[in-house]
């Protein structure tokens, strides 16, 4: 407490009056002075676990989004009948973007087909919906290799494959037994200003 | 100068970072009943600590941070605020960054487990016919596990005799939901199915493994197909 030095005969000293180099910093103050930085550094950290977990929400935020987008865009195109093809496929076409919305016509040519060809009534429903973790490509299978990945590097800030596992029946006009289609799809997701397009659609046999 | 300054760090900034502190703690905590209520009390202890202060500045002219002979009281304040703030760093490091790590390590393992799982289900050899199911009920619950070789062991036999092997190879698995107990994982599968005699027979199997955490290790509770018909 000796570091204390005060001006003996003051009652009431303002502030002011301090002398230039203040009263010496004693014991406490040094100890005050350690705590306080140790108190800004915990602000520090504070910060960052703030900034961290708010980008790991955000990054569920999207994967949930980009499953919903699969899932919407999936949706249409299982429950597709004779009647509404043409405007379900220009509602999937919309929400295309990339080489899978400049080769619309022809990647959905076996779809439209199919439902042309069934003369059917349709209905779908999506049975699971992923982000892909892990993916193995199928080597030396035969047939036709999947659509490569279109380039979009320079619209789209970020990919997602998603894969989607959906179930449609459809009702034919002429035979009396219902048939099942079983779908397995994986789809790439974009990001293009905020927006989720379908990049990519490969259908997996 | 200086008593602007000694004001600001111990009279006006060490009771803001401490209600800064106590709010970021809720705010991690989710506003539980139990820290609503702590938090209410500690706020207004802290509100009258400050109109305290502020009273006995306008009487005696000096307040905590520019008393001379209130060293002590100082260090108390600002190692108040600290310890309030520390707590904040540690309550958010356990509830988030620890949480979302295990989260992501969690997204890893399950994928793994769920790909294995399926795999085996779905791989069958006359040779060694428990070989695969053994594989798989490993890496399941014990009821379950239970179940799963109950259901397979009549398959099994039905292969055998007509000398089937079946294998399968994952071509994607992705994480349907995941909580900190349980997860849903899809698995797409390429299975191919031979049998002597005849073309190999070859389909795209879709399954849904479900996992829980049972004693800190992920085990599969059920597998089954993802395709509603």
């Amino acid at each position: 407490m000796a570091a204390w030095v005060r001006p003996t005969g003051t009652l009431t000293r303002m502030p002011d009056d301090e002398p230039d180099d203040g009263p010496a910093i004693g014991g406490y103050g040094i100890a005050s002075a350690v705590v306080g930085v140790i108190a800004i550094a915990a602000v520090v950290l504070a910060a960052l676990i703030w900034t961290q977990h708010r980008d790991d929400a955000d990054e569920l935020r999207y994967r949930a989004r980009a499953m919903a987008a699969a899932a919407d865009w999936t949706s249409v195109l299982i429950n597709m009948n004779k009647d509404t093809v043409d405007a379900s496929l220009t509602k999937l076409h919309e929400g295309t973007v990339g080489q899978l919305n400049a080769d619309f016509d022809a990647s959905m040519k076996p779809y439209r087909e199919l439902v042309q060809k069934l003369q059917s009534r349709t209905t779908g429903q999506v049975d699971s919906v992923a982000v892909e973790f892990v993916h193995h490509p199928q080597g030396g299978q035969g047939g036709q290799p999947p659509p490569a990945a279109s380039d979009l590097s320079e619209f789209a800030s970020r990919t997602d494959t998603v894969m989607v596992v959906a179930t449609s029946i459809s009702e034919n006009a002429g035979s009396d037994k219902p048939q099942t289609v079983r779908w397995t799809l994986r789809l790439d997701v974009s990001d293009i200003d905020d927006k989720l397009m379908i990049s990519r659609l490969e259908p997996i046999r | 100068m200086r008593t602007a300054w000694r004001i600001l760090a111990f009279d006006v900034a060490p009771p803001l970072a401490a209600i800064a502190a106590m709010v970021y703690i809720g705010i991690v905590l989710v506003w539980p009943l139990w820290w609503v209520a702590t938090f209410s009390v500690l706020c207004v202890l802290i509100v009258e600590a400050v109109i305290l202060n502020g009273v006995l500045a306008r009487r005696d002219g000096v307040t905590v941070g520019t008393d001379d002979d209130g060293p002590r009281l100082r260090l108390a304040v600002v190692a108040g605020a600290t310890v309030t703030l520390a707590a904040a760093v540690v309550v958010g490091y356990l509830n988030w960054t620890v949480a979302d790590r295990n989260l992501r390590n969690d997204t890893a393992d399950v994928v793994g487990i769920a790909s294995d799982v399926a795999e085996a289900s779905a791989t069958f050899s006359p040779q060694s016919p428990t070989a695969s199911i053994d594989k798989a009920t490993a890496m399941m619950s014990p009821q379950s596990a239970e179940t799963f070789k109950k259901e397979f062991s009549s398959v099994a036999k039905d292969l055998t005799g007509r000398n089937i092997t079946a294998q399968a190879s994952t071509i994607s698995a992705g994480v349907e939901a995941i909580g900190p107990s349980a997860a849903s994982v899809a698995v797409i599968m390429h299975g191919t199915q031979n049998s002597p005699g005849r073309p190999p027979d070859t389909a795209v199997l879709a399954l849904r493994v479900q996992l829980s955490k049972q004693d800190g290790r992920w085990l599969v509770d059920d597998v089954s197909p993802i395709h509603s018909r």
